[in-house]
């Protein structure tokens, strides 16, 4: 099931993975003490791989989703990302990759609302100071299946058109890497479909990698694996397993 | 990044919306001072009557020819009022302004953070931060200066003919000192805007995953060092507050609240808990939840009740002191006057028929002089006297020297001046007389300060008649015959009144000089402070949002809701008002210690209306401003439902 041609062109050899773990441990200290959040993650992404990440609740999901991203620094440990190693980079450097080689879905707040559908979506080439080009815009919303809703503001959509002009911002800039924390997690089983079909065409046609964190069994069958995290530690993986085998591993966990 | 700030600054409009009416506002007190001043000056320029006079010169300086302006065309009073009220509107614009963009870029950390997440470098969020203050700025000042050039002609027919300028002005060309007004206005807010943007600029896309961050409750060292050194100067200038600083005072009691103010602004987070404590205590004893949850409120954020409490404490104390002072100011002059004036009758005339039980009347003749300085020269006023029987109807006992002696190019100069020059009985005072001639006039004795009856120069009659032949007294003081009775005496005297009523007369002009000085100088900083109060608590009610909706979720009432941010409110006011009400007492008590030195009985007058006046407004401004919001919120939330809750 996995992509056989990625068309995606990169200088990184196409046998390497797209994303690196590397014995990652994230401790958060606070007055109230630590919190070992992550105790040594080690994992590669393969390029063009859907990959859910599942666990139950303070696990360490979203703490590793940042850490692989670069939006939060490991204690220790190592992230290459497209052959990049994130630790030492500046900050407009960090900012760059994550410009050219990253897309993000949220659970909510994923879009800017006082700037229209288009502007949502056109914004990431305007920060790389490139004109948008119209048509290109126009096709990726129309991808989405968001075409006639171009000049409407977030307030004025559904969620889940929300989450899919979040996408359809992401898909935009051609990143290697989609990051992805409960995309789903608000919206109904139908919204859910529309999005979780439009990140698993992304790995398809285009060769990208999807890394999903979710809680909902039915959208990690989407993923061709789903890994397991337990406080703070890779527990197990399943591949493409069913929604009933995935819940059933779940509550293996949990118990 | 201009595209964004456009589209993103109508989202915020509220947000900005302090911001803008702040630095319209400014600019248009900076713009109407700047016409008003250009008029001052090509009025000057057009028809100036002047003298040239030739300084003394000093080891510094050589004897150089300056011009005088005649008092009968002089604006230079108008000149200082300007500058002063421009002063202080650049300067609490500055405030105002940094304390609003820096509120505008605190609630919006997720989105800045949701921008760095798609790919915004820090810089390229400061640029949008700095344009979002540009089109406001740039709105804001236009708007400015376009009411100040219509605002322009009404001022100077207002000012036209006043003790400030005793002339015609007309408008003159507004396009220069309407673009200094511009650009003053621009260049504050971008000063403001960069502390904010420098701030927004540190938003890290991690900030876009979080819940609105909870402000840390330390307050750094820096911040308490500069509040300490604040006291530490504001102490040496209370202390500066004393009787041999003479006029020095008035100013003093002006910019040492401000600097007091700075210190416990400062310091704030520190004592705001403390006094927050202390005022909650009834209110705790006296409701059920609201006024604990308050009191919580108020102890656990310090910071954000320091910002909310400081516009409050700015106001309610430079205005407090100020009013004190100026009032305290009048008292002594009150008392001054009532000492010097022995004479009970005054007739307002130039001059008066002899009526039988008149025993003395003392007609000075009032004049001026252009006295030459080491450095520059100075239009004064003077009196011709006899003194043999001026020393009758006014307290005129020489501290030293001997006034019979005034006779011929001779002067009697009043303590407070000699105090100034330190001149010596038997020193010369180079004098030009208004019909250019120059004389040396030798000081033959210093008398005590008679502000509001003597001038600080008083000569001899037959001096003043030789160099003004046209001079005519402005009021007579009579002394009556012995036996005679004044009252009696004084209904048969045409414009006649008794002292007593000529002394309460004056002491009301100086009254209601003060008064207008008080609104040209507070007029503006409390305006700007009324936007600042309700500025503050309006966008602070806005920010709270998610708050109220879980307090609803979790079952309380929008009336719990909306009595806990009025006791919340109120009690941040209350702690405000009473550190302003402490500075006031301060200023105040050594004020009149100040002014009263020498002065036996001299009257205290409080203007209890307008202090608790100032109190009060500050308190309902304050309240209004943090419940109207909330009552919106509660009303639209009850028709929402979702809470959005981030993983
Ligand atoms: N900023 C932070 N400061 C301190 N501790 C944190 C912080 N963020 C997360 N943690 C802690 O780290 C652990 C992992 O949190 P994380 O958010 O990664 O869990 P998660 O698996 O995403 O959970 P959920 O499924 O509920 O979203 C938790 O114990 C959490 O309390
Ligand atoms: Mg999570």
């Amino acid at each position: 099931m996995t992509a056989t041609a990625p068309s995606y062109p990169s200088v990184v050899p196409e046998s390497a993975p797209a994303l690196v773990l590397d014995g990652i441990t994230k401790t958060y200290r606070s007055k109230a003490g630590a919190v070992d959040a992550l105790r040594g993650v080690t994992y590669h992404f393969p390029r063009g791989s859907f990959t859910a990440v599942m666990g139950p609740s303070g696990s360490g999901k979203s703490t590793l989703l940042q850490c692989a991203a670069g939006l939060d620094q490991p204690t220790t440990g190592v992230v290459v990302l497209g052959g990049v190693t994130l630790r030492g980079l500046s900050e407009v450097a960090l900012t760059k990759l994550r410009r050219e080689e990253m897309g993000f879905v949220f659970q909510a707040y994923n879009l800017l609302p006082s700037l229209t559908v288009y502007d949502n979506v056109a914004l990431p080439l305007r920060l790389t100071g490139k004109r948008p080009q119209r048509a290109e815009v126009h096709a990726v919303l129309e991808q989405v299946g968001l075409g006639d809703k171009v000049k409407r503001r977030p307030a004025e959509l559904s969620g889940g058109q929300q989450q899919r002009v979040a996408i359809a911002r992401a898909l935009i800039t051609r990143p290697s890497v989609f990051f992805a924390d409960e995309p789903t997690g608000a919206l109904d089983s139908n919204s859910s479909r529309q999005v979780l079909s439009l990140l698993r065409e992304a790995t398809d046609r285009a060769g990208q990698t999807v890394v999903m964190v979710t809680h909902d069994p039915v959208a990690a069958a989407y993923a061709e694996r789903v890994v397991f995290l337990s406080d703070g530690l890779i527990a197990g993986h399943l591949d493409r397993g069913t929604p009933g085998q995935i819940a059933a591993a779940m509550s293996d966990l949990e118990r | 990044m201009f595209f964004l700030s456009s589209q993103t600054i109508r989202r915020h409009r509220h947000l900005y919306a302090g911001s803008f009416v702040a630095l319209a506002v400014g600019v248009f007190l900076l713009g109407l001072a700047a016409t008003a001043t250009a008029a001052t000056i090509a009025h000057g320029t057009a028809n100036l009557v002047s003298i040239t006079v030739t300084t003394l010169g000093d080891a510094d300086a050589a004897p150089r020819p300056v011009k005088v302006p005649m008092s009968g065309e002089d604006v230079s009073g108008l000149q200082v009022v300007l500058s002063l009220v421009g002063t202080i509107s650049g300067f609490i614009t500055i405030f105002v302004i940094a304390s609003t963009f820096a509120f505008a870029v605190a609630s919006r950390r997720q989105e800045l953070g949701l921008l760095r997440l798609i790919g915004a470098t820090p810089r390229q969020v400061r640029r949008m931060i700095i344009g979002e203050a540009l089109v406001v700025a740039v709105a804001a000042s236009l708007t400015g200066a376009l009411l100040a050039q219509l605002a322009t002609p009404l001022l100077l027919s207002q000012a036209s003919y006043t003790e400030l300028a005793p002339v015609k002005l007309e408008p003159a060309s507004p396009w220069v000192p309407l673009a200094i007004a511009v650009g003053i206005g621009l260049v504050v807010a971008m000063l403001g805007a960069r502390s904010a943007a420098r701030r927004a600029g540190r938003v890290g896309p991690i900030d876009a995953l979080r819940e609105a961050s909870l402000e840390s409750a330390r307050i750094g060292p820096v911040r308490v060092i500069f509040g300490l050194l604040f006291l530490a100067g504001a102490i040496a200038m209370l202390a500066l507050i004393r009787p041999s600083s003479g006029e020095g005072v008035v100013p003093l009691s002006m910019f040492t609240p401000m600097v007091l103010v700075v210190a416990l602004t400062l310091l704030a987070p520190l004592i705001v808990p403390l006094l927050g404590r202390l005022w909650a205590m009834p209110l705790v004893a006296w409701t059920h939840v609201s006024g604990r949850l308050a009191r919580s409120n108020v102890i656990a954020t310090p910071r954000r009740s320091a910002s909310l409490a400081a516009p409050i404490l700015a106001i309610s104390a430079v205005a407090g002191s100020m009013v004190l002072s100026l009032s305290f100011a009048a008292d002594s002059a009150a008392a001054t006057i009532r000492d010097t004036l022995r004479a009970p009758i005054v007739v307002t005339a130039q001059s008066m028929p002899t009526v039988s039980g008149v025993g003395a009347v003392d007609a000075g003749l009032p004049v001026q002089f252009v006295r030459a300085g080491a450095e520059d020269a100075q239009l004064e006023d003077a009196e011709g006297i006899d003194p043999a029987i001026a020393s009758q109807t006014r307290a005129l006992t020489p501290l030293s020297g001997d006034l019979s002696q005034l006779t011929g190019n001779t002067v009697a100069v009043s303590k407070q001046m000699a105090g100034f020059e330190h001149y010596q009985v038997g020193d010369e005072v180079p004098a030009t007389f208004l019909d250019h001639q120059a004389v040396k006039l030798r000081i033959v004795a210093i008398v005590p300060d008679g502000l509001g009856v003597n001038p600080d120069f008083l000569l001899p009659l037959d001096l003043v008649r030789q160099h003004n032949p046209t001079a005519k007294p402005e009021r007579l003081f009579v002394q009556p015959a012995p036996g005679v009775d004044p009252t009696e005496l004084v209904t048969r005297l045409e414009h006649a009144v008794l002292a007593t009523a000529w002394e309460a007369d004056q002491a009301d002009g100086v009254r209601q000089g003060n008064q207008l000085g008080l609104v040209l100088l507070l007029g503006p900083a409390a305006f700007y402070s009324a936007i600042a109060i309700a500025n503050t608590l309006l966008m602070g009610s806005l920010q709270r949002r998610q708050e109220f909706v879980t307090s609803r979720l979790l079952g309380a009432t929008p009336n719990q809701i909306r009595r806990m941010v009025l006791w919340e409110s109120s009690l941040v006011g209350l702690v405000a008002l009473s550190l302003g009400t402490a500075i006031t007492v301060t200023v105040g008590i050594l004020i009149r210690h100040a002014m009263t030195a020498g002065v036996a009985d001299v009257p205290v007058t409080v203007p209890w209306g307008i202090l608790l006046g100032i109190g009060g407004l500050c308190l309902t401004l304050a309240v209004g401003s943090a419940l109207a919001p909330t009552s919106y919120i509660l009303r639209v939330v009850s028709q929402e439902t979702v809470v959005h809750q981030r993983q």
